[in-house]
Protein backbone atom coordinates (compact mmCIF):
# COMPACT_ATOMS: atom_id res chain seq x y z
CA UNK A 1 0.00 0.00 0.00
CA UNK A 2 2.83 2.35 0.88
CA UNK A 3 4.53 1.50 -2.35
CA UNK A 4 1.30 2.24 -4.18
CA UNK A 5 1.06 5.64 -2.54
CA UNK A 6 4.60 6.48 -3.47
CA UNK A 7 3.97 5.40 -7.01
CA UNK A 8 0.88 7.55 -7.26
CA UNK A 9 2.85 10.55 -6.19
CA UNK A 10 4.82 12.30 -8.85
CA UNK A 11 7.56 9.80 -9.49
CA UNK A 12 10.24 11.95 -11.03
CA UNK A 13 10.77 11.33 -14.69
CA UNK A 14 14.45 11.83 -14.16
CA UNK A 15 14.65 8.78 -12.02
CA UNK A 16 12.82 6.68 -14.56
CA UNK A 17 15.11 8.03 -17.24
CA UNK A 18 18.02 6.97 -15.08
CA UNK A 19 16.68 3.47 -14.85
CA UNK A 20 16.28 3.33 -18.61
CA UNK A 21 19.81 4.60 -19.10
CA UNK A 22 21.01 1.91 -16.78
CA UNK A 23 19.00 -0.81 -18.47
CA UNK A 24 20.28 0.26 -21.84
CA UNK A 25 23.79 -0.41 -20.56
CA UNK A 26 22.86 -4.01 -19.95
CA UNK A 27 23.44 -6.47 -22.76
CA UNK A 28 20.43 -6.87 -24.98
CA UNK A 29 20.86 -10.61 -25.15
CA UNK A 30 21.98 -11.92 -21.81
CA UNK A 31 22.89 -15.57 -21.96
CA UNK A 32 21.86 -17.33 -18.77
CA UNK A 33 24.82 -18.16 -16.56
CA UNK A 34 24.75 -21.79 -15.45
CA UNK A 35 24.67 -22.54 -11.74
CA UNK A 36 27.93 -23.18 -10.02
CA UNK A 37 28.77 -26.79 -10.82
CA UNK A 38 29.94 -29.41 -8.38
CA UNK A 39 33.14 -30.00 -10.33
CA UNK A 40 35.99 -27.78 -11.43
CA UNK A 41 35.76 -28.74 -15.07
CA UNK A 42 32.42 -28.40 -16.83
CA UNK A 43 32.08 -29.38 -20.44
CA UNK A 44 28.77 -28.50 -22.05
CA UNK A 45 30.03 -29.24 -25.52
CA UNK A 46 30.88 -32.92 -25.17
CA UNK A 47 34.43 -32.25 -26.31
CA UNK A 48 36.39 -33.82 -23.48
CA UNK A 49 36.24 -37.46 -22.50
CA UNK A 50 35.31 -38.42 -18.98
CA UNK A 51 38.87 -39.52 -18.39
CA UNK A 52 40.28 -36.18 -19.54
CA UNK A 53 37.88 -34.28 -17.29
CA UNK A 54 38.91 -36.45 -14.38
CA UNK A 55 42.60 -35.83 -14.99
CA UNK A 56 42.07 -32.08 -15.15
CA UNK A 57 39.90 -32.20 -12.02
CA UNK A 58 42.64 -34.00 -10.12
CA UNK A 59 45.27 -31.56 -11.22
CA UNK A 60 43.18 -28.57 -10.21
CA UNK A 61 42.19 -30.13 -6.88
CA UNK A 62 45.83 -30.84 -6.06
CA UNK A 63 46.74 -27.28 -6.98
CA UNK A 64 44.03 -25.95 -4.72
CA UNK A 65 45.14 -28.10 -1.79
CA UNK A 66 48.63 -26.75 -2.21
CA UNK A 67 47.92 -23.06 -2.69
CA UNK A 68 44.16 -22.58 -2.02
CA UNK A 69 43.96 -20.98 -5.47
CA UNK A 70 40.92 -22.18 -7.37
CA UNK A 71 40.75 -22.69 -11.11
CA UNK A 72 37.52 -23.55 -12.91
CA UNK A 73 37.13 -24.51 -16.55
CA UNK A 74 33.91 -24.11 -18.52
CA UNK A 75 33.29 -25.10 -22.13
CA UNK A 76 30.08 -23.89 -23.72
CA UNK A 77 28.99 -24.24 -27.34
CA UNK A 78 27.96 -20.64 -28.05
CA UNK A 79 27.41 -17.22 -26.50
CA UNK A 80 24.21 -16.84 -28.50
CA UNK A 81 25.05 -13.27 -29.37
CA UNK A 82 26.11 -12.21 -25.88
CA UNK A 83 29.45 -10.51 -25.39
CA UNK A 84 32.28 -12.71 -24.17
CA UNK A 85 33.46 -10.30 -21.48
CA UNK A 86 29.94 -9.65 -20.18
CA UNK A 87 29.14 -13.30 -19.91
CA UNK A 88 32.48 -14.05 -18.33
CA UNK A 89 32.18 -11.47 -15.55
CA UNK A 90 28.61 -12.52 -14.79
CA UNK A 91 29.88 -16.08 -14.60
CA UNK A 92 32.62 -15.00 -12.23
CA UNK A 93 30.18 -13.06 -10.06
CA UNK A 94 27.85 -16.03 -9.83
CA UNK A 95 30.39 -18.79 -9.28
CA UNK A 96 32.65 -16.78 -7.00
CA UNK A 97 35.66 -18.96 -7.68
CA UNK A 98 38.50 -18.39 -5.22
CA UNK A 99 38.61 -18.06 -1.47
CA UNK A 100 36.81 -15.27 0.24
CA UNK A 101 39.20 -12.51 1.23
CA UNK A 102 41.93 -13.88 -1.03
CA UNK A 103 39.99 -13.58 -4.27
CA UNK A 104 42.32 -16.11 -5.79
CA UNK A 105 40.18 -17.63 -8.50
CA UNK A 106 40.76 -18.09 -12.21
CA UNK A 107 38.15 -19.10 -14.77
CA UNK A 108 39.06 -20.48 -18.16
CA UNK A 109 36.03 -19.96 -20.39
CA UNK A 110 35.94 -21.59 -23.81
CA UNK A 111 33.18 -20.89 -26.32
CA UNK A 112 33.73 -23.62 -28.82
CA UNK A 113 31.58 -22.71 -31.82
CA UNK A 114 32.33 -19.00 -31.53
CA UNK A 115 36.05 -19.84 -31.30
CA UNK A 116 36.47 -17.45 -28.38
CA UNK A 117 38.16 -17.94 -25.07
CA UNK A 118 38.86 -15.90 -22.00
CA UNK A 119 40.94 -16.22 -18.88
CA UNK A 120 39.12 -14.35 -16.12
CA UNK A 121 41.41 -13.52 -13.21
CA UNK A 122 40.27 -12.77 -9.66
CA UNK A 123 41.44 -9.62 -7.88
CA UNK A 124 43.89 -11.53 -5.74
CA UNK A 125 45.77 -13.06 -8.65
CA UNK A 126 45.97 -9.99 -10.85
CA UNK A 127 49.51 -9.47 -9.58
CA UNK A 128 50.71 -12.97 -10.32
CA UNK A 129 48.74 -13.33 -13.51
CA UNK A 130 48.50 -9.89 -15.11
CA UNK A 131 46.51 -9.37 -18.28
CA UNK A 132 49.56 -9.46 -20.51
CA UNK A 133 50.62 -12.83 -19.09
CA UNK A 134 47.11 -14.23 -19.43
CA UNK A 135 47.12 -13.08 -23.04
CA UNK A 136 50.53 -14.61 -23.67
CA UNK A 137 49.43 -17.92 -22.17
CA UNK A 138 46.43 -17.92 -24.45
CA UNK A 139 48.42 -17.10 -27.56
CA UNK A 140 51.33 -19.41 -26.89
CA UNK A 141 49.80 -22.36 -25.06
CA UNK A 142 46.10 -22.64 -25.73
CA UNK A 143 45.21 -21.16 -29.13
CA UNK A 144 47.79 -23.06 -31.21
CA UNK A 145 46.54 -26.39 -29.83
CA UNK A 146 42.89 -25.45 -30.22
CA UNK A 147 43.60 -24.54 -33.82
CA UNK A 148 44.61 -28.14 -34.40
CA UNK A 149 41.51 -29.41 -32.66
CA UNK A 150 43.47 -30.55 -29.59
CA UNK A 151 41.16 -29.18 -26.97
CA UNK A 152 42.26 -31.27 -24.05
CA UNK A 153 45.93 -30.58 -24.76
CA UNK A 154 45.23 -26.87 -25.07
CA UNK A 155 43.31 -26.68 -21.81
CA UNK A 156 45.91 -28.79 -20.05
CA UNK A 157 48.77 -26.61 -21.28
CA UNK A 158 46.86 -23.47 -20.35
CA UNK A 159 46.11 -24.78 -16.89
CA UNK A 160 49.75 -25.75 -16.40
CA UNK A 161 50.88 -22.27 -17.39
CA UNK A 162 48.34 -20.61 -15.08
CA UNK A 163 49.46 -22.86 -12.24
CA UNK A 164 53.10 -22.06 -12.90
CA UNK A 165 52.32 -18.35 -12.99
CA UNK A 166 50.34 -18.27 -9.78
CA UNK A 167 52.33 -20.66 -7.64
CA UNK A 168 53.84 -19.13 -4.57
CA UNK A 169 51.41 -16.23 -4.59
CA UNK A 170 49.12 -15.85 -1.60
CA UNK A 171 50.98 -17.95 0.91
CA UNK A 172 50.34 -15.23 3.42
CA UNK A 173 47.49 -15.62 5.83
CA UNK A 174 44.15 -14.39 4.57
CA UNK A 175 43.13 -10.82 5.13
CA UNK A 176 41.02 -10.41 8.22
CA UNK A 177 37.60 -9.05 7.61
CA UNK A 178 36.66 -5.88 9.46
CA UNK A 179 34.88 -6.31 12.75
CA UNK A 180 31.16 -6.84 12.49
CA UNK A 181 30.65 -5.32 15.93
CA UNK A 182 29.70 -1.86 14.69
CA UNK A 183 26.58 -3.09 12.94
CA UNK A 184 25.34 -4.54 16.21
CA UNK A 185 25.89 -1.53 18.40
CA UNK A 186 22.29 -0.32 17.92
CA UNK A 187 20.99 -3.72 18.98
CA UNK A 188 23.33 -3.87 21.93
CA UNK A 189 22.19 -0.39 22.89
CA UNK A 190 18.56 -1.42 22.54
CA UNK A 191 19.24 -4.49 24.67
CA UNK A 192 21.03 -2.43 27.32
CA UNK A 193 18.26 0.13 27.22
CA UNK A 194 15.57 -2.46 27.77
CA UNK A 195 17.53 -4.33 30.42
CA UNK A 196 18.14 -1.08 32.25
CA UNK A 197 14.44 -0.26 32.37
CA UNK A 198 13.42 -3.77 33.26
CA UNK A 199 15.88 -3.73 36.11
CA UNK A 200 14.68 -0.31 37.19
CA UNK A 201 11.13 -1.57 37.10
CA UNK A 202 11.92 -4.69 39.08
CA UNK A 203 13.71 -2.59 41.68
CA UNK A 204 10.79 -0.24 41.93
CA UNK A 205 8.22 -2.95 42.25
CA UNK A 206 10.35 -5.53 44.03
CA UNK A 207 8.61 -8.27 42.15
CA UNK A 208 10.28 -11.59 41.43
CA UNK A 209 9.07 -12.13 37.87
CA UNK A 210 10.64 -8.93 36.60
CA UNK A 211 14.15 -10.05 37.32
CA UNK A 212 13.25 -13.23 35.46
CA UNK A 213 12.19 -11.26 32.42
CA UNK A 214 15.37 -9.22 32.55
CA UNK A 215 17.35 -12.41 32.19
CA UNK A 216 15.14 -13.24 29.23
CA UNK A 217 16.07 -10.03 27.46
CA UNK A 218 19.77 -10.53 28.01
CA UNK A 219 19.64 -13.93 26.41
CA UNK A 220 17.65 -12.35 23.60
CA UNK A 221 20.57 -10.02 22.98
CA UNK A 222 22.85 -13.01 22.94
CA UNK A 223 20.72 -14.61 20.30
CA UNK A 224 20.96 -11.59 18.04
CA UNK A 225 24.67 -11.39 18.43
CA UNK A 226 25.06 -15.06 17.69
CA UNK A 227 23.06 -14.56 14.52
CA UNK A 228 25.61 -12.11 13.17
CA UNK A 229 28.46 -14.55 13.13
CA UNK A 230 26.75 -16.93 10.72
CA UNK A 231 27.66 -17.24 7.06
CA UNK A 232 31.39 -16.87 6.53
CA UNK A 233 33.28 -18.29 3.59
CA UNK A 234 33.83 -21.98 4.17
CA UNK A 235 37.17 -23.52 3.39
CA UNK A 236 36.87 -26.71 1.49
CA UNK A 237 38.24 -30.10 2.21
CA UNK A 238 38.63 -32.05 -0.97
CA UNK A 239 35.40 -31.18 -2.79
CA UNK A 240 34.79 -28.10 -4.86
CA UNK A 241 33.41 -25.65 -2.36
CA UNK A 242 34.81 -22.56 -0.75
CA UNK A 243 34.03 -19.67 -3.03
CA UNK A 244 33.52 -16.03 -2.26
CA UNK A 245 36.29 -14.80 -4.52
CA UNK A 246 35.74 -11.42 -6.19
CA UNK A 247 36.58 -10.52 -9.75
CA UNK A 248 37.04 -7.12 -11.30
CA UNK A 249 37.29 -7.89 -14.98
CA UNK A 250 40.99 -8.72 -15.09
CA UNK A 251 42.34 -11.28 -17.52
CA UNK A 252 42.46 -11.55 -21.27
CA UNK A 253 40.28 -12.58 -24.18
CA UNK A 254 41.29 -14.25 -27.38
CA UNK A 255 40.39 -16.41 -30.30
CA UNK A 256 41.88 -19.36 -32.09
CA UNK B 1 -1.36 -0.58 35.85
CA UNK B 2 1.10 1.01 38.09
CA UNK B 3 2.62 4.42 37.52
CA UNK B 4 5.91 2.78 36.68
CA UNK B 5 4.43 0.86 33.78
CA UNK B 6 2.73 3.96 32.41
CA UNK B 7 6.07 5.75 32.30
CA UNK B 8 8.02 2.72 31.24
CA UNK B 9 6.02 1.56 28.22
CA UNK B 10 6.28 4.81 26.21
CA UNK B 11 9.97 5.03 27.08
CA UNK B 12 10.61 1.55 25.78
CA UNK B 13 8.66 2.29 22.61
CA UNK B 14 10.61 5.51 22.07
CA UNK B 15 13.84 3.63 22.69
CA UNK B 16 13.00 1.02 20.10
CA UNK B 17 12.00 3.69 17.58
CA UNK B 18 15.19 5.63 18.14
CA UNK B 19 17.30 2.53 17.66
CA UNK B 20 15.35 1.67 14.51
CA UNK B 21 15.96 5.17 13.21
CA UNK B 22 19.69 4.75 13.80
CA UNK B 23 19.58 1.63 11.71
CA UNK B 24 17.77 3.26 8.80
CA UNK B 25 20.00 6.31 8.87
CA UNK B 26 23.13 4.17 8.97
CA UNK B 27 21.77 2.10 6.12
CA UNK B 28 21.43 5.23 3.99
CA UNK B 29 24.90 6.42 4.89
CA UNK B 30 26.50 3.10 4.12
CA UNK B 31 24.84 2.71 0.73
CA UNK B 32 25.86 6.25 -0.11
CA UNK B 33 29.43 5.41 0.86
CA UNK B 34 29.22 2.25 -1.20
CA UNK B 35 28.27 4.26 -4.27
CA UNK B 36 31.12 6.69 -3.63
CA UNK B 37 33.58 3.83 -3.32
CA UNK B 38 32.25 2.36 -6.53
CA UNK B 39 32.89 5.68 -8.22
CA UNK B 40 36.43 5.75 -6.92
CA UNK B 41 36.92 2.32 -8.47
CA UNK B 42 35.77 3.62 -11.84
CA UNK B 43 38.28 6.46 -11.58
CA UNK B 44 41.05 4.07 -10.54
CA UNK B 45 40.52 2.07 -13.68
CA UNK B 46 40.61 5.19 -15.82
CA UNK B 47 43.86 6.06 -14.09
CA UNK B 48 45.18 2.63 -14.86
CA UNK B 49 44.41 3.16 -18.50
CA UNK B 50 46.00 6.59 -18.50
CA UNK B 51 49.15 5.02 -17.07
CA UNK B 52 49.34 2.64 -20.00
CA UNK B 53 49.13 5.31 -22.65
CA UNK B 54 52.71 6.70 -22.70
CA UNK B 55 54.10 3.22 -23.22
CA UNK B 56 51.54 2.50 -25.90
CA UNK B 57 52.26 5.74 -27.73
CA UNK B 58 56.01 5.04 -27.64
CA UNK B 59 55.56 1.54 -29.00
CA UNK B 60 53.27 2.63 -31.82
CA UNK B 61 55.65 5.50 -32.68
CA UNK B 62 58.41 3.02 -33.31
CA UNK B 63 56.47 1.48 -36.16
CA UNK B 64 54.13 4.19 -37.32
CA UNK B 65 55.99 7.47 -37.14
CA UNK B 66 53.78 9.02 -39.79
CA UNK B 67 50.63 8.67 -37.64
CA UNK B 68 51.59 11.75 -35.70
CA UNK B 69 48.13 13.31 -35.57
CA UNK B 70 46.45 10.42 -33.83
CA UNK B 71 49.32 9.88 -31.44
CA UNK B 72 49.41 13.52 -30.49
CA UNK B 73 45.67 13.54 -30.02
CA UNK B 74 45.85 10.59 -27.63
CA UNK B 75 48.63 12.23 -25.64
CA UNK B 76 46.79 15.55 -25.52
CA UNK B 77 43.50 14.01 -24.41
CA UNK B 78 45.29 11.99 -21.79
CA UNK B 79 46.73 15.08 -20.16
CA UNK B 80 43.38 16.80 -20.54
CA UNK B 81 41.82 13.96 -18.59
CA UNK B 82 44.51 14.26 -15.95
CA UNK B 83 43.81 17.97 -15.53
CA UNK B 84 40.06 17.41 -15.39
CA UNK B 85 40.56 14.81 -12.71
CA UNK B 86 42.78 17.13 -10.71
CA UNK B 87 40.05 19.75 -10.83
CA UNK B 88 37.68 17.27 -9.22
CA UNK B 89 34.83 18.09 -11.58
CA UNK B 90 33.15 14.75 -12.21
CA UNK B 91 31.35 15.78 -15.37
CA UNK B 92 34.47 17.25 -16.91
CA UNK B 93 36.47 14.16 -15.98
CA UNK B 94 33.91 11.93 -17.61
CA UNK B 95 33.83 13.99 -20.76
CA UNK B 96 37.59 13.90 -21.00
CA UNK B 97 37.61 10.15 -20.38
CA UNK B 98 35.13 9.63 -23.18
CA UNK B 99 37.14 11.85 -25.49
CA UNK B 100 40.11 9.64 -24.72
CA UNK B 101 38.00 6.55 -25.50
CA UNK B 102 37.39 7.92 -28.97
CA UNK B 103 41.02 8.82 -29.62
CA UNK B 104 42.21 5.40 -28.49
CA UNK B 105 39.66 3.79 -30.77
CA UNK B 106 41.03 5.79 -33.72
CA UNK B 107 44.59 4.87 -32.80
CA UNK B 108 43.66 1.21 -32.82
CA UNK B 109 42.12 1.53 -36.28
CA UNK B 110 45.34 3.12 -37.52
CA UNK B 111 47.37 0.28 -36.06
CA UNK B 112 45.60 -2.14 -38.40
CA UNK B 113 47.78 -0.83 -41.23
CA UNK B 114 50.98 -2.02 -39.58
CA UNK B 115 51.28 -5.80 -39.49
CA UNK B 116 54.78 -5.61 -38.04
CA UNK B 117 53.50 -3.62 -35.10
CA UNK B 118 50.56 -5.93 -34.59
CA UNK B 119 52.81 -8.96 -34.37
CA UNK B 120 55.25 -7.23 -32.02
CA UNK B 121 55.34 -9.10 -28.68
CA UNK B 122 55.56 -5.94 -26.65
CA UNK B 123 52.64 -4.43 -28.49
CA UNK B 124 50.53 -7.55 -28.03
CA UNK B 125 51.10 -7.36 -24.28
CA UNK B 126 50.15 -3.71 -24.23
CA UNK B 127 47.06 -4.60 -26.18
CA UNK B 128 46.17 -7.24 -23.55
CA UNK B 129 46.63 -4.71 -20.80
CA UNK B 130 44.60 -2.08 -22.57
CA UNK B 131 41.78 -4.51 -23.29
CA UNK B 132 41.89 -5.74 -19.71
CA UNK B 133 41.67 -2.19 -18.45
CA UNK B 134 38.78 -1.33 -20.74
CA UNK B 135 37.01 -4.38 -19.45
CA UNK B 136 37.68 -3.39 -15.86
CA UNK B 137 36.30 0.06 -16.59
CA UNK B 138 33.07 -1.40 -17.89
CA UNK B 139 32.80 -3.78 -14.93
CA UNK B 140 33.33 -0.99 -12.41
CA UNK B 141 30.97 1.27 -14.31
CA UNK B 142 28.21 -1.30 -14.09
CA UNK B 143 28.89 -1.87 -10.40
CA UNK B 144 28.79 1.86 -9.79
CA UNK B 145 25.41 2.10 -11.52
CA UNK B 146 24.11 -0.82 -9.50
CA UNK B 147 25.13 0.75 -6.22
CA UNK B 148 23.70 4.13 -7.22
CA UNK B 149 20.45 2.47 -8.20
CA UNK B 150 20.34 0.74 -4.85
CA UNK B 151 21.01 3.98 -3.00
CA UNK B 152 18.48 5.96 -5.04
CA UNK B 153 15.90 3.30 -4.39
CA UNK B 154 16.55 3.50 -0.67
CA UNK B 155 16.11 7.26 -0.46
CA UNK B 156 12.94 7.14 -2.52
CA UNK B 157 11.14 4.32 -0.75
CA UNK B 158 9.71 4.05 2.73
CA UNK B 159 11.17 4.32 5.33
CA UNK B 160 14.39 5.74 3.92
CA UNK B 161 12.46 8.50 2.14
CA UNK B 162 11.56 10.02 5.54
CA UNK B 163 15.22 10.46 6.42
CA UNK B 164 16.41 11.41 2.97
CA UNK B 165 14.47 14.68 3.13
CA UNK B 166 15.34 15.30 6.76
CA UNK B 167 19.09 14.82 6.43
CA UNK B 168 19.54 15.95 2.85
CA UNK B 169 20.38 12.68 1.12
CA UNK B 170 20.25 13.54 -2.54
CA UNK B 171 19.71 11.41 -5.57
CA UNK B 172 22.97 10.43 -7.23
CA UNK B 173 23.35 10.44 -11.01
CA UNK B 174 24.01 7.22 -12.85
CA UNK B 175 26.94 6.83 -15.17
CA UNK B 176 25.11 7.65 -18.35
CA UNK B 177 27.68 6.77 -20.92
CA UNK B 178 26.71 7.77 -24.42
CA UNK B 179 24.87 5.36 -26.64
CA UNK B 180 26.71 2.09 -27.18
CA UNK B 181 29.40 3.12 -24.73
CA UNK B 182 30.09 -0.58 -24.42
CA UNK B 183 31.37 -0.42 -27.97
CA UNK B 184 33.03 2.99 -27.69
CA UNK B 185 36.23 1.95 -25.92
CA UNK B 186 36.60 -0.98 -28.30
CA UNK B 187 40.21 -1.73 -28.81
CA UNK B 188 39.89 -4.86 -30.87
CA UNK B 189 42.81 -5.29 -33.16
Amino acid sequence: MIAGLLRNNAFPKLFLAGIFAFLSCLPALALVVPDRPSGRVTDRTGTLTRDQILRLEQKLAAFERETTNQIAVLLIPSLEGDSLEDFSIRLAEKWKIGQQGRNNGVILLIVKNDRKLRIEVGYGLEGALPDALAGTIMRNEISPRFREGQFYQGIDAGVNAVIAATKGEYKASPKKKGSQMEAWIPFLLAGAFLVFFMLAASRARRRQYHSGSSRGWTSGGGFWYGGSSGGGGGFDSGGFSGGGGDFGGGGASGTW
Amino acid sequence: MSKVAIILIPLVIIGVLVVGAFGIYNGLVSSQEEAKTAWAQVENQYQRRADLIPNLVETVKGYAQQEKTVLEEVTRLRSQWGEARQSGDINKTLQAAQGLDGALGRLMVVVEKYPDLKSNQNFMKLQDQLEGTENRISVERRRFNESVLNYNKKIRTFPGALFAGLFGFERMPLFEAEQDAKKAPKVKF
